[in-house]
């Protein structure tokens, strides 16, 4: 008697389930209403409050579309808010063939693929040099050097670069690229500094031991590990490049060598906007960047986490 | 200690990754055979299209040329520090162009035939903003845009208004359609620099603002001599009729912009808009059917000293520094072709600037044509102030506060301000 008892007793204890199944039975419709799959509860409240919130993305993303798609009388006419009744898809051939599309595409191109492999090279480059050597004085200058570059407003530079990038040929995609990378190293190896603080210098020791040089050690233990950091900086310095327009203006010489913000200019006279041509073309120079934030998403999300924390 | 040495290497491998970047652009751009190409900074993206046709044209005619427009306008002061500028350029001839003329930027272009062609008094308007060494002419002139007040044809004729010819007309007629119920003519401050339209109008009728601006001082040192000459004195009588002209407007002016005004008044929302041609194409889009013309504004009771406003819209400079002046003295001479000036000046609502040019065909702007045949036109007053006033932010006030005084003496400090910092 006793030890049965407390054999079940036991396996009530341990398992519940196993001996209620009819008590729980009542509850459990009321439960699976509240909480979802996943075992959170939603917030309404909350989720209500973000739905809204998207329209900011999501207004702006409808104008741009419908506007793509108007003749230019109906964007001039009404509130805007209408859809395109006949949809003018020739308004993208028609932007395609007056920005020189495939051109200014390359050029913009070139100049983030550069400016995103250059971010992630030099600035993890300077900010492991930094960390592991910061019991040197020189170091920690150079530390102090850097990020002071952040205080200079680029205005203020912008006409002496001109003239330096202009006498050593790089008036160009890739004068632009270069400068984007140096302009980017005061900002991104700061990221790589905070995160690099937080890789215990044993993992280092135990390459060292297997007789890893230096750039070893680097390429084949620290790299790997940033790499949550670094897609923090690619991201930064992909959308930095792709979207820059300044630099562009200023530097490059060649009009055919020209970016996608730049050639943009054509569709905004003082007086005149063509809109409908505009926003097809915007369009077009936007997709890229879409297209790059619905595959990196998941390291957006969690890079705006990492870069806020330090 | 090792691992400082090695550091050391990777910097000079990243040094030497570096001067290969350096290295390479160095190798483009070689080519050049029998092959002159020269280079247009053109600033109007409307009419980039049409220049590409243009430039087409040429170079069928003169295949040892060849043109690249670049309508990047913020590649000119760049190009410059370069010592790269563009071989051509189109600017609205204005204060800040002649700024770079001034400063012998660009080359003089009095002895090419083009220069005798064209209307003495487009000329006169552009030397009057100071030529280099006194005597060079640094621009031709390629493009008029005469504005005056665009009015909807249909609204008059419904009203029995004739198009006003005297100052008191022009009252009457907006007092006709503020009985009617409809708004005289349509205001846009919410865009300050639209206010420069009616300013513009009611100064360039009551002032001599070619002969005012030539006495106001430009130096320190003009200051000292020249200190008389004053917005206060001369302007009191057109800010006031500025006033009158803004009384004429809706209620809501305050708070419309260009586009919401060109919306209106093309859907029949006014009979009246003060806007130069530029807005012409923007009105027949959103509406084709509108029947438009324009005037100029009669500024007193004697309708022969009624002039036209004027915009000198595209003049054509030729760098100074550039190695090919022949190239594009060519160049421009094709442009300043008579066929070529009176075809772009059509298209887009402007008037020719050459002796005895053709009249244009354009019903919308046909109504300022005899002042420019007759050569009654002065430069819009925006035209004379640096970018070191804020000209447009004073004429937003003033159309809200109504305050005249204030805004004069505004203007006269803003002036003695830059004048004085300038030696």
């Amino acid at each position: 008697m006793t030890p049965t008892m407390t054999t079940a007793s036991k396996v009530t204890a341990l398992r519940p389930e196993l001996h209620g199944p009819a008590k729980l039975d009542a509850p459990r419709p009321v439960r699976t209403r509240r909480i979802n799959r996943e075992g959170y509860k939603i917030n309404w409240w909350m989720t209500s409050l973000l739905l809204v919130a998207s329209l900011t993305i999501l207004v702006p993303l409808y104008f741009t579309i419908s506007m793509a798609l108007k003749s230019p009388e109906q964007a001039a006419s009404g509130t805007g808010f209408a859809w395109p009744t006949d949809p003018h898809w020739e308004n993208f051939a028609q932007a395609f063939e007056l920005t020189n599309y495939p051109a200014a595409f390359m050029s913009t191109a070139f100049i983030t693929v550069i400016s995103v492999l250059g971010a992630l090279a030099a600035s993890s480059m300077v900010a492991y040099a930094i960390v592991r050597n910061w019991d040197k004085k020189f170091f920690r200058l150079s530390y102090i050097y850097f990020l002071s570059a952040m205080f200079v407003p680029f205005p203020v530079v912008i006409l002496p670069l001109i003239k330096q990038t202009a006498m050593f040929g790089l008036d160009n995609p890739l004068g632009v690229a270069f400068i984007h990378i140096v302009g980017g190293i005061s900002f991104n190896s700061l990221l790589f500094i905070a995160f690099l603080r937080s890789i215990p210098v044993e993992l280092e020791e135990a390459a060292r031991l297997d007789g890893a040089s230096t750039w070893q050690t680097f390429r084949k233990v620290i790299f790997p590990l940033l790499a949550p950091m670094s897609a923090t900086v690619g991201i930064f310095a992909f959308l930095g490049s792709w979207n820059d327009f300044l630099l562009p203006q200023m530097l490059i010489a060649d009009p055919a060598l020209q970016t996608l913000p730049v050639v943009q200019q054509l569709f905004q006279g003082q007086f005149n906007t063509n809109y409908s041509l505009a926003f097809a073309s915007y369009l077009m120079a936007l997709a890229p960047t879409l297209l790059v934030y619905l595959f990196a998403q998941r390291w957006i999300m969690s890079g705006v986490m990492r870069g806020a924390v330090k | 200690m090792s691992a400082s040495a090695i550091s050391r290497r990777s910097i000079l491998a990243a040094a030497g990754i570096a001067a290969a970047a350096l290295a390479l652009p160095a190798c483009s751009n070689a080519k050049a055979g029998a092959v002159t190409t020269i280079r247009l900074q053109q600033g109007k993206p409307e009419v980039v299209d049409y220049f590409n046709g243009l430039i087409k044209d040429f170079e069928a005619k003169n295949p040892d040329i060849r043109v690249v427009q670049d309508f990047n306008g913020g590649n000119w002061v760049p190009g410059l520090i370069r010592d790269n500028p563009a071989d051509v350029v189109t600017n609205a001839y204005s204060v800040t162009t002649a700024d770079f003329a001034k400063k012998g930027i660009f080359a003089n272009l009095a002895d090419l035939p083009a220069a005798s062609m064209a209307d003495p008094k487009a000329l006169e308007l552009i030397n009057s903003f100071g030529q280099y060494n006194g005597s060079e002419l640094s621009a031709l002139p390629f493009s008029l845009a005469a504005a005056g007040v665009i009015y909807n044809v249909d609204l008059f004729a419904q009203h029995n208004v004739k198009v006003p010819t005297t100052w008191s007309e022009f009252l009457a007629a907006c007092q006709t359609f503020t009985a009617a119920g409809i708004t005289p003519i349509y205001g846009t401050f919410k865009d300050s620099w639209t206010l420069g339209q009616p300013y513009g109008y009611v100064s360039g009728g009551t002032v001599d603002l070619a002969d005012f601006f030539s006495r106001m001082p430009t130096t320190a040192a003009d200051l000292k001599n020249n200190p008389d000459v004053s917005f206060t004195k001369d302007f009191k009588v057109a800010t006031e009729k500025f006033l009158q002209v803004l009384g004429f407007m809706q209620k809501d002016a305050g708070s419309r912009a260009y586009t919401d005004g060109n919306a209106a008044f093309a859907k029949g929302g006014s009979a009246m808009y003060m806007q130069g041609p530029w807005a012409l194409s923007e009105l027949t889009t959103i509406n084709p059917a509108i029947q438009l013309g324009t005037f100029p504004l009669p500024m007193s009771e004697d309708p022969s000293v009624t002039q036209a406003q004027v915009t000198l819209d595209m003049t054509f400079s030729i760098a100074r520094s550039t190695p090919r002046m022949d190239a594009a003295k060519r160049f421009v001479s094709y442009l300043m072709e008579p066929a070529v000036v009176n075809a772009y000046n059509n298209k887009f609502s402007a008037f020719s600037p050459l002796k005895n040019a053709e009249k244009t065909t354009n019903e919308q702007v046909a109504g300022l044509q005899p002042f420019i045949t007759d050569g009654k036109y002065y430069l819009n007053v925006t035209n004379y102030f640096p970018p070191a006033i804020t000209l447009n932010n004073y004429f937003q006030t003033l159309a809200l506060n109504k305050n005249t005084d204030a805004f004069l003496t505004t203007l006269d400090d803003s002036w003695h301000r830059v004048a004085a910092r300038n030696a």
